[in-house]
């Protein structure tokens, strides 16, 4: 299919339209959101791990799990700020170089795990990103350490760099549906399903296995950059393991091999984020129960986290996804019925 | 932090090694066993692990229990826990897609870390006191404490348990039926679901007693379950999926070349070395050093 078939079959697809839509919404937003708080770290970061659970989806798209991303996310933040610092690259260069550099050491690891499958990978990445970190400790002069420092950004943050993620977003994200739909996505879904019958068919399992794992690193290179400038500043606990296992939940919670799943789950688990902490003052009486523990609210979030995560994967294997779905198919639903009436 | 390197100090950091060693294999053959009859991997065993640790340290310090005596409560609980997580979260996805299991113990991981930190969070790097404390053994110049020593025998001990419960008691039997072939044993009229519950059951009583000992042994609090976990999964790796000689000759190497890796290089290499041996054996040989065949 070319490029002009696609974009006339795409715009006339019921999809696309809701999808253009949702971006028309999200672009409007700053508009009636005035508060600094909101966009800058709800809103912006919203955005920017839509692009990073994105990222993971497609590598489980393609039915490799990870469980070490966020090492992708530290060098790509790493790589970006450091290049703009240091080399004096304009920062939206350093962002791109970040990506590819995260890309590149994407493609070392998929080498080595590229005869792995489900947990053996997961762990493998998750090791890799324990070494990551260890080795980058090593180095505080040139990393920071435990208190980082201070990041460029390509453009003023607030409005601006909301603008700037929305735009950077929206196109990686488009890059990863393409990537979806193309006859490459087709083979990693088939290696998904059945990877010995993939390769029966004539796919070159270990090619495609390699090219999920480079497209993913690099979105989440990018993302760790973006991720980066968005807080101002970054220090080595982004390779902390609650950032691997962030993307994951987004997705799986959103709905794991969609396109719409990570930011579905993006905005859920960053908004959970981010507003947790007004019903503290309700579970204050809970506190008498757990005498040791400073602000009971924390943990309280991360133990719901956690049953929410094993609540969906039991009763909604698809994610919330397939909730609204099924809502949409209802509607339609009634739309034809009310055709076929008149 | 690189220490000249005697004979003795040497000799003694294998000993140290065997010894720690031994608190991994504990982890690593429950969670081989589970994975050899389930087909599972719980990547929250090393949690079952830490829960084990504060279980045994509040019986010992409020009930007075000796604590080589409350590692039996601690299997014994986590026994119970496991059942409840197999029945209540694991056998709802089984037969699904294979992520959904590493989801399923990612949740986990979350739900039993922060409900430790809430309980026990004022027990920030506790240590199970014991009546043996600061006692060596020494052999000239190298010199190895009696908890050591101890958890060596409990080890030993819990393993040869293990071995009479696989292979001469009649659950034992079904277990190792299905784990060669599920269909077949139910088939045979075994009761699939029995015995995944009676498996996890004793998977998690490995990680409560791994528990009890690591608590005698090292300091711990909340957040030291995900390491265990990892390095039960290189220990299987290193010696063979489902294999639990393997896992055995496996933990007494990985336990070694960690307590090497320290004493040559410093203490930061600890975790580091530990994974890149993982990998790299995964890339040489993905079955493992003793694996007959891969997943």
């Amino acid at each position: 299919m070319n490029f002009k078939a696609l974009l006339t079959t795409s715009l006339k697809s019921r999809k696309f339209q809701y999808a253009l839509a949702f971006i028309a919404f999200v672009a409007v937003l700053p508009l009636f959101v005035r508060s600094e708080y909101l966009i800058g770290n709800v809103l912006t970061v919203m955005i920017i791990f839509a692009l990073y659970a994105s990222s993971w989806n497609l590598l489980a798209y393609s039915g490799q799990g990870s469980l070490g991303h966020a090492a992708f996310l530290g060098i790509g933040g790493f790589t970006s700020a450091l290049v703009a610092i240091r080399l004096g690259i304009p920062p939206i260069v350093g962002l791109f170089i970040g990506g590819l550099l995260s890309a590149g050491i994407g493609l070392l690891v998929g080498l080595a795990c590229v005869r792995l499958k489900a947990w053996f990978l997961a762990m493998v990445t998750f090791g890799f990103s324990v070494i990551a970190v260890t080795i980058v400790s090593q180095f505080d002069s040139v990393f920071g350490g435990m208190i980082g420092f201070a990041t460029p950004t390509i453009v003023p943050q607030g409005v601006p760099f909301f603008y700037a993620t929305l735009a950077i977003v929206t196109v990686s994200i488009g890059a990863i549906f393409l990537v979806m739909r193309s006859k490459w996505g087709l083979a990693f879904k088939a290696i998904r399903e059945n990877e010995l019958e993939a390769k029966m068919i004539g796919i070159n399992t270990a090619k495609y296995r390699l090219l999920a794992f480079i497209i993913s690193t690099f979105f989440a290179g990018l993302a760790g950059g973006l991720y980066a400038e968005s807080a101002l500043f970054i220090q080595i606990s982004i390779f902390e393991p609650y950032y691997s296992f962030l993307p994951l939940i987004m997705a799986v919670i959103g709905g794991l091999g969609t396109l719409e799943g990570p930011i579905i789950g993006s905005i859920i688990i960053v908004a959970i984020d981010s507003f947790a902490h007004l019903s503290y003052d309700f579970l204050q009486p809970l506190s008498p129960l757990f005498p040791g523990v400073n602000n009971i609210g924390p943990p309280l979030k991360f133990v719901g986290l956690g049953l929410f995560l094993i609540v969906v994967v039991i009763f909604l294997p698809k994610g919330i996804t397939s909730l609204l779905h099924r809502l949409y198919d209802y509607l339609r639903e009634g739309e034809t019925k009310k055709v076929k009436e008149k | 932090m690189i220490t000249s390197i005697t004979p003795a100090g040497l000799a003694e950091t294998l000993l140290w090694g065997v010894a720690n060693g031994c608190i991994y294999i504990l982890l690593a053959t429950g969670l081989n066993l589970i994975f050899g009859v389930m087909k599972l991997v719980n990547f929250a065993h090393g949690q079952l692990l830490m829960v084990g640790a504060f279980v045994a340290y509040e019986i010992t310090t409020f009930a007075g229990l000796n604590p080589y005596a409350s590692i039996l409560v601690s299997m014994g609980s986590l026994a119970l826990i496991g059942i409840v997580i197999e029945k209540f979260a694991f056998r709802k996805v089984r037969g699904t897609e294979k992520l959904n299991e590493i989801f399923i113990s990612l949740g986990l991981i979350y739900v039993f870390q922060n409900i430790a930190t809430l309980l026990w969070v004022e027990n920030y790097n506790i240590r199970i006191p014991s009546p043996l404390e600061g006692l060596n053994l020494s052999f000239g110049a190298v010199a190895i404490g009696y908890d050591r020593i101890l958890a060596m025998v409990s080890v030993v001990v819990i393993l040869i348990g293990l071995l009479l419960l696989t292979k001469k008691t009649k659950i034992g039997l079904a277990m190792r039926a299905t784990s060669q072939k599920s269909d077949a044993a139910m088939l045979m009229g075994i009761n699939i679901n029995r015995v995944y519950l009676y498996t996890f059951a004793v998977g998690a009583a490995l990680a409560g007693a791994a528990g009890a000992l690591y608590g005698i042994l090292f300091p711990f609090n909340p957040a030291i379950g995900a390491l265990p976990t990892i390095k039960a999964f290189a220990i299987i790796i290193l010696g063979g999926l489902g294999s639990i000689p393997g896992a055995v000759i496996g933990g007494l190497l990985y336990g070694i070349a960690e307590n090497t890796a320290v004493y040559m290089l410093g203490g930061i290499w600890q975790d580091a070395i530990a994974f890149a041996l993982l990998i790299a054996v995964l890339v040489i040989r993905p079955t493992g050093l003793f694996g007959e065949k891969g997943e």
